[in-house]
């Protein structure tokens, strides 16, 4: 799960982290006014609120918005005032978010702060090794990928235990690797232990401090803040559960979510209904060897209850850029029978207007393949993964 | 032979009275599997299925002399079941469960590192040696006894390997799947070495997926071996946009950009025999024998 440049700066905060002074604003009128609370002279920051990073390098699709991106240094409030105008209610596109972009509903008002030694700090979970991972970088590029990609050498990764931050050797090797000066080794300290602490105790995925840099009176400020947490946590973290922004999501993930199944959407038009994402990667590996692409894929992972698989597939069956349903499931925790009387409940109340295609391999496939014949709906039984995926190409050719 | 279980090994279930727990384990009995406990807290000294039930992993290791466990307790209480079957000094451990936290796994590996136990999972179907024990949730009936191992990353494509073996008219020696999870209890390697030990095993199937950089240190491994077997790979997820999924941001910042490509080119340098489609594993098979 995710959660906005705002709320990863609150939480950061508990943990001894600065922050500039800020407040979120859902109007340009309250946008003023926290500008007034926050500082009484500009300049102040006005930053976008949507589930993305590379937002100032990102542009608004509508031409009114300006061609500046999701992020404005303002200096007076005439122009602060102005440019959240502009702003509101328009949708910022980055690298992250995908053509569409999202429409900018929050905006995060600051006091600009001026800083110097810029760099990057971030947290994350090396799988392989496994541990968590303080990763820093002296960079002003604000994508953190590509100088991972090109140049390894400009980031230094630092292996941490659960139970314990960096130590003092630790810290010093980070102080010199950003060429920050000696009397900085304090509160370096104290800023790398806050990420930690906060990565642990909320069990975070990932951390990003995008950039940091040394005020003028020797603080080490987070200018922006992207955190992530590991969804199989969440049942022990209920404060974190509640900044969960519902408007990030299409409805259609948030219901699959509701339920406990995975579902993504993707450019083409075969709605797919897997357990298990290797097989959801193996098909579309195949669709797309073939020409064809996946809309949507759901993964009814450990789905064993037939109204919710029912109410699942509904969500495919009712998504408009679906012409045609591939099913394909390997019985082991998920029992073949009770899918297929999902899709019979499921068809029997939103109609079947694709074709759709059917592969059941494992528990309980004859009891499954029973259910679909005798309820007559038009629809292909395969015997092979290959052989489900080349039945509905051919079906949907011929439908063209 | 085969490898991490047999008609002989003795297994417990952790959590045997849930309801997926005995289901599953009601199969395993009837395949054969020499199932000889039970442990859910607060039930010990009754019976089920047949098995007695205990409250701890070491009254019920000293009572019945098991050597493995198959773990199907919720995702909350992975971490205290585990650390009882490897205080118990299990062999074996296979984890059903899924859903388990990245820091619970964290917790789990740092119990395993010097203990005697080998992890499997989570997330997985489990461990499978065809006609003689069933250790996790594997559609049993899919399953033929032969010579190729399996060792997969992905639970569904587990299978798919499976029915492609049987395709080729062949069938397998013991099937293990590592899970899905972001962390895991093992990787390729552990499992290879033993396959290369096993007498019964002429080859092995190696499904990988995205994220890790599990098929490299397979491919590096392989290639400092002396006595090796034909291994055939297969990595999913050609067709995936590597930058797009969100969820492998951790491993491209601390390992670089891994496609499922780059995974493919290990392998082949490495002298594994790779495919492009996993239905493309029974001829590949087939050239094995020729």
């Amino acid at each position: 799960m995710n959660i906005h440049e705002y709320q990863a700066k609150k939480i950061l905060s508990q943990y001894d982290i600065t922050i500039p002074k800020g407040a979120i604003a859902y109007t340009p009128a309250s946008a003023k006014k926290i500008a007034d609370e926050i500082a009484p002279r500009g300049p102040w920051m006005l930053k976008s609120q949507i589930h993305s990073g590379a937002r100032n390098n990102g542009y608004f699709i509508e031409n009114e918005a300006g061609k500046k991106g999701g992020i404005r240094k303002v200096e007076s409030k005439r122009e602060l005032i102005k440019e959240s105008e502009k702003m509101f209610g328009n949708t910022l596109v980055t690298i992250q978010t995908g053509p569409k972009g999202k429409i900018v509903n929050k905006i995060y008002v600051e006091a600009y702060t001026k800083v110097k030694n810029l760099f990057y700090a971030g947290m994350v979970i090396d799988r392989m090794e496994p541990a968590v991972t303080l990763l820093v970088g002296k960079t002003e590029d604000d994508d953190i990928i590509k100088v991972t990609l090109n140049n390894p050498e400009k980031i230094l990764k630092i292996k941490l235990s659960l139970d314990q931050g960096p130590n003092v050797a630790q810290v010093r090797q980070v102080l010199n690797f950003l060429e920050l000066p000696s009397n900085a080794f304090k509160n370096l300290k104290k800023f790398i232990n806050g990420i930690h602490k906060a990565f642990i105790q909320y069990d975070a995925t990932l951390i990003e401090i995008n950039p940091a840099g040394l005020t003028k009176s020797g603080e080490i400020i987070a200018l922006d803040a992207k955190m992530s947490f590991d969804d199989a946590s969440l049942y022990r973290h209920d404060d974190i559960k509640v900044l969960k922004d519902e408007g990030e999501y299409i409805e259609r993930n948030l219901k699959a979510s509701k339920y406990g199944f995975d579902y993504e959407e993707f450019d083409g038009s075969v709605g797919l209904i897997v357990n298990g994402d290797g097989i959801s990667l193996a098909l579309i590996d195949l669709l797309q060897q073939q020409g064809f692409d996946a809309a949507c894929a759901l993964n009814v992972k450990g789905g064993v209850d037939k109204d919710k698989i029912a109410a699942g597939v509904k969500i495919i069956m009712t998504n408009p850029k679906v012409e045609g349903i591939l099913i394909n499931i390997l019985g082991g925790f998920v029992r073949c029978n009770l899918i297929a009387d999902g899709i019979v409940s499921a068809t029997s109340e939103v109609g079947l207007n694709s074709p759709l295609v059917v592969r059941f391999e494992g528990v309980n496939k004859e009891y499954a393949k029973e259910i679909l014949e005798k309820s007559k709906l038009p629809m292909e039984i395969s015997e092979d993964m290959l052989g489900s995926v080349d039945n509905l190409i051919k079906i949907m050719k011929e439908n063209d | 032979m085969s490898i991490l279980a047999n008609k002989d090994t003795k297994v417990i279930v952790q959590g045997i009275t849930g309801n997926q727990a005995s289901f599953h384990t009601r199969r395993s009995i009837e395949y054969g599997t020499n199932i000889v406990g039970g442990v859910t807290p607060n039930k010990g000294g009754t019976e089920f299925l047949g098995v007695p039930v205990f409250n701890k992993v070491s009254e019920a290791v000293k009572e019945t002399k098991a050597t493995a466990s198959i773990l199907f307790v919720p995702a909350k209480f992975v971490v205290d079941a585990a650390r009882e079957a490897i205080e118990a000094e299990l062999e074996l451990l296979v984890c059903i469960s899924d859903n388990i936290p990245i820091s619970d796994m964290i917790r789990i590996r740092e119990m395993l590192k010097g203990s005697k136990t080998t992890l499997i999972g989570p997330n997985t179907p489990g461990v499978i040696t065809p006609n003689e024990a069933r250790l996790g949730i594997f559609p049993e009936n899919i399953h033929n006894k032969g010579h190729i191992g399996v060792i997969s990353r992905s639970s569904t494509l587990t299978y798919e390997a499976v029915i492609e073996i049987n395709r080729a008219k062949m069938g397998q020696s013991t099937v293990i799947g590592l899970g899905d999870d972001m962390v895991i209890g093992s990787d390729f390697t552990t499992s290879v070495e033993k396959f290369i030990h096993d007498d019964e095993t002429k080859a092995i199937v190696i499904i990988g997926t995205l994220g890790g950089t599990y098929e490299e240190e397979l491919s590096e491994y392989y290639q400092s071996l002396k006595k090796k077997k034909p291994i055939i790979g297969f990595v999913a997820g050609r067709s995936v946009p590597y930058m797009t999924n969100v969820g492998y941001a951790g491993d491209i910042i601390t390992k670089g950009h891994i496609s499922a490509q780059d995974k493919k080119n290990s392998m082949s340098k490495a002298g594994i025999v790779t495919i492009d489609r996993i239905n493309d594993l029974h001829h590949e098979l087939l050239n094995l024998v020729k």
